[in-house]
């Protein structure tokens, strides 16, 4: 059928390469930022240790398993192992990056987070790929509830950092945390470009990405880009959105946040997660809890499960474009 | 510090009696509590605590001191009144055994100090945490043992065999695992609510070496932990088949997960103690 042929036939952000033995020569043209932030530090550091669940590239540690391989650990299809295993390296004063997908890394091991990295504080370095509903591979691979869960625990710092060109700061961030942190990171495929004129990315700072007085749109990781094209589009229409990157869902950077609100005529959050219990429902809090009373959007997945598709498509049918962004904003002004 | 100096059994047996007796006081305080389970793993208490685990009473944060993780964080009584008569915890303390406020809670946790390595009670972690301090310590050459009591309910957890294939895998041969075998769990005779045994044969599949032995004999203790330090090639796990209520000829394999100790049993079981061994 013809709407059948219109369909991608592979995902826009699956690296199905890395599930397969022989690699696609056109997957050396994207940098592996995450895995090459991670083998620096872990050159400079020898405390540090990589740890992965079988999903070596797709974490990109297969740069730290064949550059400095005393330093990686395959802990096999066992992620709640791998969690207690992080932790009890971390007492004997190491500095694990555990790896997995954001939902088995959540999910699976949830109560191993709890009790053996947030309630006692072990320096553990939690990583999460494939964020969200941004994976063809369906229901079971889609992160949608991480951030709810992380936030809940006492002494997690959640980063989501909005670009590949960050994650290099976002490792040094986390590094210059002890503590537990959750990285929610996902795969570059293109080349990524760092944004310019902005602080680097750090726990408990917002940045302003794009100024402007009638709207304020608070992002986080993917949606951040979607922020920014909605931003665009609304000039056009002489509506000016301030977009703000959230890469510090934990800690909030309470008192920019409130700044940035009390210049705001329409409150926007957009994440590629639950609207519950993730960034929406944090600043939320802050507006309630501050006597904050705006028009309101949380875009995100609407308390519903997914599907496998390509993140275009996927953002698309489930509301996390930057269409639905800039249609709530007009919504707000019209209102 | 431990000096690795062999105790003599009258030495170790007269021990686990004064642990038992704290153990009757503690729990009879409450009326009710880990009586059956504190009385049963004395024995593997006092040889751990007085005979293998390398440590310092003036630092309990000593770098190469040998780790010890108790995976059944329910098993306090015992623990607590071990660590006070081995110079670890102020004897004083164990009168503040399970009240509002005091470190000694009913499932140990890091409130404690250093001496609660990893802070269980959520059964099947502790494994995979001594299974990281083992890695670890390994990595850094360090003289050091990492010792785990799990109890045999706690077979039933799945991330025990993950953690279990793990230190095979890596060849952990500096961990030591005890189960406690006493086949009891809340809901009765552990081998009736899942096919647990048979352990050893479960285990040694697993790439483990294993040894079982009878809880209550310091003898078979000795020769089992220097077997368990003799492997350097795989983990170890020591079977210790323990009885419920064991030194307590009227408790003596009652199985009860959680018991009622009514003021009048505990004094009896004092005396009963007293007279054996007073």
């Amino acid at each position: 059928m013809a709407e059948t042929d219109d369909r991608p036939l592979k995902s826009d952000t699956l690296h199905l390469d890395d599930f397969s033995v022989k690699q696609q020569p056109n997957h050396q043209t994207v940098p592996k930022y995450y895995g090459e932030a991670l083998l620096a530090a872990a050159r400079v550091d020898t405390s540090i240790l990589a740890l992965t669940a079988d999903l070596t590239a797709p974490t990109e540690t297969d740069l730290v398993r064949d550059h400095l391989p005393d330093q990686f650990v395959m802990a096999g299809i066992a992620e709640a192992n791998m969690v207690g295993v992080g932790a009890g390296l971390a007492r004997a004063g190491f500095i694990p990056f555990v790896h997995s997908f954001s939902v088995f890394l959540s999910r699976r091991s949830f109560d191993q987070i709890a009790m053996q990295i947030a309630y006692p504080k072990t320096n553990v370095k939690l990583v999460g790929f494939m964020p969200g509903i941004d994976s063809l591979l369906g229901v079971s691979h889609q992160a949608i509830d991480d951030i709810a869960l992380m936030r809940a625990l006492p002494n997690m710092t959640i980063l989501e950092p909005a670009s590949p060109a960050d994650y290099e700061d976002a490792v040094a961030a986390a590094l210059a945390h002890e503590g537990p942190v959750y990285l929610r990171l996902y795969r570059a495929t293109a080349p990524a470009t760092p944004l310019n004129d902005v602080p680097p990315l750090q726990a408990g700072r917002i940045r302003c990405l794009h100024h402007g007085n009638d709207a304020a749109i608070f992002a986080t990781g993917l949606m951040v880009e979607q922020a920014l094209l909605a931003a665009e589009d609304l000039k056009t229409q002489s509506i000016n959105a301030s977009v703000i990157d959230c890469a510090s869902i934990k800690p909030l950077d309470v008192e920019g946040i409130l700044d940035v609100i009390s210049q705001s005529k329409i409150i926007v959050t957009a994440e590629n997660h639950t609207v519950i219990g993730g960034l929406g429902s944090a600043i939320a809090e802050i507006m309630a809890g501050n006597n904050i009373a705006r028009p309101f959007f949380r875009i995100g997945v609407q308390d519903c499960f997914a599907e496998g598709g390509s993140r275009s498509f996927l953002f698309g049918k489930y509301g996390l474009s930057a269409k639905d962004i800039a249609a709530a904003i007009k919504q707000g002004l019209a209102s | 510090m431990q000096t690795g100096n062999r105790r003599s059994l009258k030495e170790l047996r007269d021990t686990a009696t004064t642990i038992r007796k704290d153990v009757i006081r503690m729990v009879a305080r409450h009326g009710q509590g880990y009586v059956q389970q504190g009385l049963g793993a004395a024995d593997l208490f006092t040889y751990l605590y007085f005979q293998e685990l390398r440590f310092d009473t003036a630092n309990l944060n000593w770098a190469d001191r040998d780790r010890f993780i108790l995976s059944t964080a329910h098993n306090t009584a015992v623990y607590y009144a071990t660590l006070a008569r081995a110079g670890l915890l102020d004897p004083a303390t164990l009168t503040e055994y399970c009240l509002d406020g005091s470190p000694l809670e009913i499932n140990a946790s890091e409130r404690l100090g250093p001496l609660v390595e990893c802070t269980c009670g959520s059964l099947g972690q502790g494994l995979s945490v001594a299974a990281g301090l083992a890695m670890g310590s390994q990595r850094q050459q360090r003289d050091a043992n990492i010792y785990l009591m799990l109890g045999d309910g706690e077979l039933e957890e799945g991330q025990v065999w993950e953690a279990a294939m793990f230190a095979a895998t890596h060849k952990l041969s500096n961990l030591t695992m005890i189960i406690d075998l006493n086949y009891m769990q809340v809901e009765g005779d552990a081998r009736e609510v899942a096919a647990i045994d048979p352990v050893d044969a479960k285990l040694e599949n697993f790439g483990w070496q294993t040894i079982m032995i009878d809880g209550h004999d310091f003898d078979a203790m000795f020769a089992s932990f220097a077997a368990a330090r003799a492997d350097t090639d795989r983990p170890s796990c020591i079977i210790a088949n323990t009885i419920p209520g064991k030194g307590v000829s009227f408790l003596e394999g009652q199985k009860s997960h959680n018991m009622v100790l009514p003021e009048n049993t505990a004094d009896d079981a004092l005396q009963w103690l007293e007279a054996d061994h007073g």
